[in-house]
């Protein structure tokens, strides 16, 4: 068989979702280091967006996941602590318990009944699977199968399987009652909870599972109607000694706190362990763990070809600031500087950057660049502090209106800023950098080159804003909201001159009067923060988790290749509410707005990939 | 066997002028602003002995209909014995269910109603566009709302399932393809099907003979990023039969899966695919994501086709 490493690059590295990975999500399986906290009996919400690992962690708690992670070793299935039960929450069924035929009280009770239904489905599939993995274990007796059956209104349930064909049966029953709600009398329905309380019960008195506990796994939270957030939350609130909940949702799609008793809430830490995914994998943390994530896929491209890098982080080498603003064209831009500084013949050898930055200094403030040059030498400790706060940011401004690459986007540090604990971002990013060197006729035993991971670095910001439209039914305004902010960032990055340096960051003034635009303003907030659009930071003053205006934004780091402005958590600026919804509503003259306010030129000429969007700037063509 | 030699159930009339239902039959029809949905005018005074159904207001949970612009009754669409007794209200020896101008959520309820209480005989009917007036697919740098064009999945009334399939793997996601990839890109996301397992349906020939060209530009993106045009079938446009066959095809290749079934392509696909599901109710699956019709979204009136619903039930179920 020929090796054809763009194929096996692709299965390796292209496979970004679990949900397409299959069997080899749990053969790459690395550890996360919040998993042990996953672990314990107490139920947990695992908070990230979309692409942190919520699903792949999930999954690797369910007893397929184990059993898998185990080799298969069948005898060990007895020993484990802990048995978990996966269940993604599926729009197209719960979205069928909502309507204006009935009052949502009934829809509570009915939903409720149907929320028996699977978890007792889950669990009666999972003895299944134990019977046939652990076959001579203790089987539910006449007594426990008949109980069970009671509390779902069943009669003569005798046996397990008698126990499975009544809950398909009454699975049937009340499907063909929802396709018909709005006129056949309710059916016999099963007390919130009940059912599952009984069967746990029961299955926890079996020898096998006396100390064992039971996980309900339950994924993408988000899907779930708030009043169906509720009623699960009343039995997360009040899970019993043998199973608990393990909730993967995006952050913000817990929307409902309260439990079916109004006067109670679902509260952190007395009720659950939050786990916010980004926070748990901040610093080198995530570095680690991706870097393994990584190494881990290329050792199985090593077995068929060894000549392979065997270190990601070998194979994407970086640029130092200062060779950075070489490549760019450093040199042509000082070349005025280097007449002045033989004139004033000092005795600290500068550097390009520091000259270019001088220069802009000078510049900017209308003053003589030979006297600044002369108090940059005489006053060098003072001038190194400013100067490293620009250093980074001068880069951006070297190639200002010229064509290609304006700033590079390199470096397995960078990628890993770029990423922002995102480790589905981290993969694509890596494997279309791979894929990339490798069409450019390279092979993955030399590093790929400072260009080849910057145009790819682009390309993975274009093609994650091009989903986006299609990642929710809020994607195009999310779009705009970012082709928006986008643009802003960018020009503020280019013309650095007499500016703070590095402002990628917003904070919201709220001038909005009307309630509805109030709304409106949280939903696309929500929204984007739920898609990745923005990531928010609450600094270190303590928070209301659902206040949007308390938070600092940023436009994920993922795009700033695209859009080209600094991936590094910097600076913040103000923005309105209005100015927020008018990104949106009307771009051209918003984006003019903010970039007068700032001080900026907004006819400055757009990159060459944003070009693909002068209609939205500019509102024409060409 | 190849889907050319599988029967055809079709009529079809390059001249509206040229068909008008029967004598003694019904004819259920929704108006719209589409130029294509007011041929019924021109029966109206041409046949005699004719109830022509008019499906006034299409909500999401129900409808009001209108029986030869007097009597108005409103029926549940979650409701078997309001859509029973309605369609039993109606009924005649021939029932045509114009799907040109009704929403999938309606028709598709009441056809499986009226095929499961045995009408006679049910005939669909389809007017094609002359044009799209939004015809071309999105081009890149244009952003595609889909708040504007789409309300959400949600299942169609009477096709809601609440079974999970029995091992996850075994599901295979098929959408019916029209020109908007972005709501096939929100579809994918929804579903989330197994890796491998998308298997789209284009319109081919087409209702023009660029328009499968039109549907693999605007589905590009998700196609490529699933790898999922390695698995495109084809299937006549502006036929349901040739559909039916073509999910028939896949799910026999693909024994024992749960197909989940998004119509999002060409109304006759959409037809094929409903008639899927009812026909094979245990495998199947209906996922729909509800657009939001612009008013005059289509220009012109093109061929007239008539599907024979009942016969072709008949004979494969």
């Amino acid at each position: 068989m020929i090796f054809k490493p763009e194929e096996q690059l692709s299965q390796l590295f292209g496979s970004y979702k679990a949900e397409w990975l299959k069997g080899k999500l749990y053969e790459f399986f690395t550890e996360p280091s919040y998993f042990p906290e996953l672990k314990t009996s107490r139920p947990c919400m695992l908070i990230g967006g979309r692409g942190t690992g919520k699903t792949t962690a999930l999954r690797c708690l369910s007893y397929e996941g184990q059993f898998a992670l185990s080799q298969f070793k069948k005898e060990e299935i007895p020993n484990w602590n802990y048995y978990g039960l996966y269940y993604r929450v599926n729009t197209n069924r719960v979205t069928a318990f909502k309507g204006p035929e009935l009052e949502d009280k009934r829809w509570k009770n009915l939903f409720a009944h149907y929320f028996n239904l699977l978890i007792c489905d889950l669990l009666l599939k999972f003895l299944a699977w134990y019977k046939k993995h652990v076959p001579y274990s203790e089987q539910l007796d006449e007594n426990a199968c008949n109980k069970i059956g009671k509390s779902l209104n069943l009669q003569d349930v005798k046996t397990t399987r008698d126990l499975v064909n009544s809950v398909d049966n009454l699975r049937i029953e009340f499907e063909a009652f929802i396709n018909n709600v709005a006129t056949q009398p309710f059916p016999l329905l099963s007390a919130q909870g009940a059912p599952i309380d009984t069967l746990i019960e029961s299955i926890t008195q079996l020898q096998q599972f006396q100390d064992k506990t039971f996980f309900f796994l339950l994924d993408e939270y988000e899907n779930f109607e708030d009043y169906q957030q509720q009623v699960v939350n009343t039995l997360i609130k009040h899970s019993g000694q043998h199973y608990s909940f393990k909730i993967g949702v995006r952050e913000l799609g817990l929307r409902c706190r309260n439990t079916l008793n109004e006067n109670e809430q679902l509260i952190h830490p007395a009720d659950y362990v939050r786990i916010n995914i980004a926070e748990k994998l901040a610093g080198s943390i995530f570095n680690d763990f991706a870097l393994q994530v990584c190494n881990t896929r290329i050792s199985k491209l090593r077995k068929i070809d060894e000549s392979i890098i065997d270190d990601v982080s070998k194979a994407l080498p970086a640029l130092s600031e200062n060779e950075e603003a070489l490549k760019l064209g450093i040199s042509d831009l000082i070349k005025d500087m280097r007449d002045i500084l033989r004139v004033v013949n000092g005795s600290i050898e500068l550097s390009p950057l520091e000259l270019y930055f001088i220069k802009i200094w000078a510049e900017g403030k209308n003053l003589d660049k030979k006297d600044v040059l002369k108090e940059y030498m005489d006053k060098y400790s003072d001038w190194t502090e400013r100067f490293s706060n620009y250093k980074h940011a001068l880069l951006y401004s070297l190639r200002k209106g010229k064509v290609g690459i304006r700033k590079y986007y390199a470096g397995w540090d960078t990628f890993i800023k770029l990423s922002a604990t995102n480790i589905r971002y981290l993969l694509e990013l890596v494997d279309q950098t791979l894929l990339l060197h490798l069409k450019k006729g390279r092979s993955l035993s030399e590093p790929v080159s400072f260009e080849t991971q910057t145009l790819a670095a682009q390309n993975s910001g274009k093609k994650n804003l091009s989903e986006l439209e299609g990642l929710s039914i809020h994607g195009a305004k999310l779009t705009k909201l970012l082709l928006g902010l986008g643009r802003i960032f960018q020009v503020m990055a280019v013309d650095v001159s007499s500016h703070a340096p590095e402002v990628n960051q917003f904070y919201i003034d709220d001038n909005l009067d009307s309630t509805q635009e109030r709304l409106e303003l949280e939903d696309l907030l929500t929204a984007a923060v739920m898609h990745l659009a923005l990531i928010r930071f609450s600094g270190n003053k303590p928070v209301d988790e659902a206040d949007t205006k308390d938070y600092d934004y940023m436009i994920h780091p993922i795009y700033s290749p695209f859009f080209i402005f600094s991936y590094r958590k910097k600076r913040k600026m103000k923005m309105s509410g209005t100015q927020l919804l008018g990104l949106i509503s009307n771009p051209r003259d918003t984006i003019r707005e903010v970039l007068e306010q700032n001080n900026r030129d907004y006819e400055e000429e757009l990159p060459d990939q944003l070009r693909l969007f002068e209609e939205f700037y500019f509102g024409h063509s060409g | 066997m190849a889907i050319r030699d599988n029967p055809l159930f079709t009529d079809t009339y390059s001249d509206l002028s040229d068909f008008a239902p029967e004598e003694g039959s019904t004819y259920i029809f929704g108006a719209s602003a589409e130029e294509r949905s007011s041929h019924y005018k021109d029966w109206e005074s041409k046949v005699t002995n004719i109830k022509f159904v008019n499906i006034i207001e299409q909500q999401p949970t129900f409808f009001i209909a209108e029986e030869n612009g007097i009597a108005t009754t409103t029926v549940f669409l979650r409701a078997n014995d309001q859509i029973k007794s309605f369609l039993e209200s109606i009924q005649s020896k021939v029932l045509y269910l114009d799907i040109t101008g009704l929403s999938h959520h309606i028709w598709a309820p009441l056809l499986k109603m009226a095929l499961k209480i045995g009408c006679q005989e049910v005939l669909g009917l389809y007017v094609e566009p002359e044009q799209y007036r939004f015809h071309q697919a999105p081009k890149e740098g244009e952003i595609f709302d889909l708040s504007e064009k789409i309300t959400g999945i949600a299942p169609i009334p009477g096709f809601i399932r609440l079974g999970e399939p029995s091992d996850e793997e075994k599901v295979c996601f098929v959408p019916l393809l029209g020109f908007e990839g972005t709501r096939l890109a929100y579809l994918i996301e929804m579903v989330q099907p197994p890796g491998g397992k998308i298997m789209p349906i284009i319109g081919v020939p087409g209702f023009r003979a660029e328009y499968p060209f039109y549907t693999y530009h605007g589905n590009q993106q998700p196609l490529l990023r699933t790898q999922a045009w390695r698995n495109v079938q084809y299937a006549v446009a502006n036929c349901p039969f040739s559909a039916f066959y073509s999910l028939e095809k896949i799910a026999s290749k693909n024994a024992g899966n749960l197909l989940k079934i998004a119509p999002i392509g060409t109304k006759p696909h959409a037809l094929g695919g409903v008639l899927y599901a009812i026909i094979n109710q245990n495998f199947t699956e209906l996922v729909y994501d509800h657009p939001i019709r612009k008013p005059k979204r289509t220009a012109g009136k093109s061929r007239l086709l008539v599907y024979h619903i009942s016969a072709f039930t008949n004979q494969v179920s």
